[in-house]
């Protein structure tokens, strides 16, 4: 009879800490599944606005390195300074444009589309003065090297 | 198909330069989407490079990779670096005519429709295409509208085993550029 309730003691006991080790793991588990969903799968986009830039330099060597092929900034922060030639807009976005030759299909330079925050500033831009934007590279399309997400520093 | 490809390219830039009546955008929108049960696939470039010589019927379209933005980061992550190698194939184009150019009469205003044809390369595979579009010839400009379907493997897209499931082999592409006379 002693052994017997001995046994039942010890099965109790079992039970408790499977239930307390099932439980951590459980709690383990949603705590792993909640960070990859919210941090893996549905991290956010970086923050160019407030990324630091990979790389700084004027609009006019960014776009003489990328059309001569001598460098490239594919996917990184680029910081860019120069004077404007115009700015493009309609429904959905507004584009500063740098210019810097003339090819087949018309202005060539650097094209950058501004974030939506940035839109009203780009287009009260002043087009005799210096601007320092800062935005991610997407490469060179054969006539413009082009910046996304991009940002007005002063 | 290489060759073909830049003897394509040369004939559009001789034919453009010949007869000069071109219209442009460099904000021209291309976007795609895919839907399984289990992933909805969407991306916007709205920075894509478009010419068409209206005399001609040649046109020309230029996508940058990088350009599409989704709506998830790790999806453009994946995107760029595993499928379409953005920085070995940075750019996708399109160099083709429109098959029945005479039946559009650029110069007034109407809505035709078009048979297009031409070579689309994508993840360095060119392709010969024909497919429907719309021209919208207006005071403003012309423009030109087109939805057609792709399929990955056709351009050595590979999607992992793993996630076979999540993402469609076949996209639907959807075109709409405004092109604007370009004046020198």
């Amino acid at each position: 009879m002693g052994s017997f309730g001995n046994a039942q003691q010890l099965k109790k006991t079992m039970m408790k800490i499977l239930k307390k080790i099932l439980g951590i793991f459980m709690i383990i588990s949603v705590l792993g599944i909640a960070y990859v969903w919210f941090f893996v799968y549905n991290k956010p986009h970086r923050n160019f606005d407030k990324a630091k830039p990979d790389v700084i330099l004027s609009a006019q060597s960014f776009y003489n390195n990328y059309a001569k092929k001598i460098k490239s900034c594919n996917g990184k922060v680029v910081q860019i300074n120069g004077i404007p030639k115009k700015i493009e807009t309609n429904d959905s976005l507004a584009v500063v444009v740098f210019v810097f030759d003339q090819g087949m299909f018309g202005d060539e330079g650097v094209r950058c589309t501004m974030l939506p925050k940035y839109r009203n500033s780009a287009e009260n831009l002043d087009l005799s003065k210096t601007v320092t934007i800062k935005g991610f590279c997407a490469g060179y399309n054969g006539t413009d090297v082009i910046l996304e997400q991009c940002s007005i520093i002063k | 198909m290489k060759r073909l490809s830049v003897l394509m390219s040369l004939i559009i830039l001789l034919a453009f330069n010949a007869f000069g009546q071109r219209y442009l955008t460099k904000t021209g929108h291309i976007y795609f989407y895919s839907k399984t049960p289990f992933e909805t696939i969407e991306a916007h470039n709205r920075q894509v490079n478009c010419a068409l010589d209206v005399k001609s019927g040649m046109f020309v379209f230029k996508v940058l990779m990088r350009s599409f933005i989704f709506e998830k980061a790790l999806m453009q992550e994946h995107f760029n670096e595993d499928y379409v190698e953005s920085d070995k194939f940075p750019n996708a184009t399109f160099i083709g005519k429109i098959d029945n150019v005479k039946e559009i009469a650029f110069n007034k205003a109407g809505t035709y429709n078009a048979k297009v044809s031409g070579t689309l390369t994508i993840h360095g595979v060119s392709r010969t295409v024909h497919e429907n579009g719309t021209f919208i010839v207006s005071d403003k400009g012309i423009a030109a509208q087109s939805k057609f379907l792709i399929k990955l493997s056709e351009y050595n897209i590979d999607i992992p085993e793993i996630v076979a499931r999540e993402i469609a082999n076949e996209f639907n592409i959807f075109v709409d550029v405004d092109l604007k006379s370009l004046k020198k």
